[in-house]
């Protein structure tokens, strides 16, 4: 278990993104792939893509973020690497059912966004949750699901 | 650099446990204190309650903790939002607590209980479990609460009792895999201890790094 208690910097950052480019060509960069919900722990448990089990354990002003530096030294780095999100996105038959659909969302808490008539809900967790609970709506009709643009 | 708390580590860690009313949730922190405190880790506890201070009163008495180690946070009407949408109170609540006994390592926060779908901010703890009640039936999972679904670690709690109004252990846990993936779940009986280490395992493993 590597435990690591800080963030170094920023693989932006110039200094060391000049190391990491170094450190790269001997494939010494780890990274750890994390979920938007992961980086606003300030402890986890999570295995790099080379497989090196860490524990992380920051103070509480600090956040992890997308390039986040854990570790840096001649011998390697480990760097946060931030998912890409993912979205189902749902398109209401009319106004009625946009009221319904929500009303449903918030009424679970759902992580929203808006873009032209379509209610998008962020994926944090198994995709079929979300679809199990609007199934009826989709089977109706009341609404319908679109792919991401 | 910051005062190093807790060991080794920058901070303390948190854990919420949400679920609810009557589902365990305070029986099961009088069982994680002593547990905890066995292995040389610190306690301090947050309770929400509704209007009373019934929950913190209770921890207070219980001789398992020195009744400062305790902080009641007064909800109002919504329990819920102070663990998700404003965990401000809890937060402060919390720091409070960590200044007060710097050598804490992990603050547990008791959520008001309301329904299913209570969940934590990551904001207020880095790992939550929800504790319910194996003897309130036994389709529980199948209604897939988030805080079914989402939490780090599901109890399913009053194992001794499932018996007795014809709960199905084995498929509440086989739905509950069903819905949760990989996430882990325990099943407990806070009057007995059963279970405990199991959940004390979780946490070594996730946030305590202990082991
Ligand atoms: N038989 C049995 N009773 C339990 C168990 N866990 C909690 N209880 C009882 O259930 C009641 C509610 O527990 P409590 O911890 O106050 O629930 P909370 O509202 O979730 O905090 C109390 O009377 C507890 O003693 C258990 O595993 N078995
Ligand atoms: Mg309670």
């Amino acid at each position: 278990m590597r435990t690591l208690t800080n963030i170094i910097g920023y693989s932006t950052d110039h200094d060391i993104s000049g190391q990491l480019h170094a450190l790269s060509y001997d494939d010494r960069v780890e990274y750890l792939l994390l979920n938007r919900e992961d980086t606003h722990r300030h402890r986890l448990r999570v295995t790099t893509d080379k497989g090196t089990d860490c524990a992380i354990a920051l103070d509480r002003e600090t956040n992890l973020e997308d390039g986040s530096v854990l570790s840096l030294d001649d011998d390697g780095a480990i760097v946060v690497r931030m998912k890409q999100e993912q979205w189902l996105n749902f398109k209401p038959r009319d106004a009625a059912a946009a009221l319904e659909l929500g009303y449903f969302a918030g009424n679970l808490h759902w992580r929203v966004r808006f873009i032209d008539g379509v209610l998008g809900v962020a994926i944090e967790g198994p995709e079929k949750f979300y679809l199990d609970r609007l199934a009826s709506h989709v089977s109706s009709g009341l609404i319908e699901i679109v792919a991401n643009e | 650099m910051k005062n190093t708390v807790s060991g080794n580590f920058p901070a303390a860690a948190r854990i919420g446990i949400g679920g609810p009313v009557g589902s365990g949730k305070t029986a099961l922190i009088e069982r994680l204190i002593p547990a905890l405190e066995g292995r040389g880790i610190g306690v301090a506890v947050v309770t929400n309650d509704l209007v009373t201070r019934e929950d913190a009163e209770r921890l207070k008495a219980s001789g398992l903790i020195n009744p400062n180690k305790v902080r009641a946070v007064e909800t109002g009407a919504c329990p819920h939002t102070a663990i998700r949408e404003d965990p401000t109170l809890n937060i402060q609540a919390a720091d409070e607590l960590v200044n007060l006994f710097p050598r804490t390592g992990i603050v547990i926060i008791e959520s008001g209980g309301d329904n299913l779908a209570s969940t934590f901010s990551l904001d207020l703890v880095d790992y939550w479990l929800f504790v319910i009640d194996a003897a309130g039936g036994d389709d529980i999972p199948r209604k897939k609460g988030p805080g079914i679904v989402r939490s780090d670690l599901l109890v399913i709690n009053k194992t001794d009792l499932a018996p007795y109004v014809g709960s199905d252990l084995e498929q509440m846990k086989v739905d509950a895999i069903e819905v949760r993936g990989d996430r882990p779940i325990v099943l407990t009986n806070c009057a007995s201890g059963d279970g405990i280490e199991a959940i004390i395992d979780h946490l070594s493993q996730s946030v305590l790094f202990d082991a």
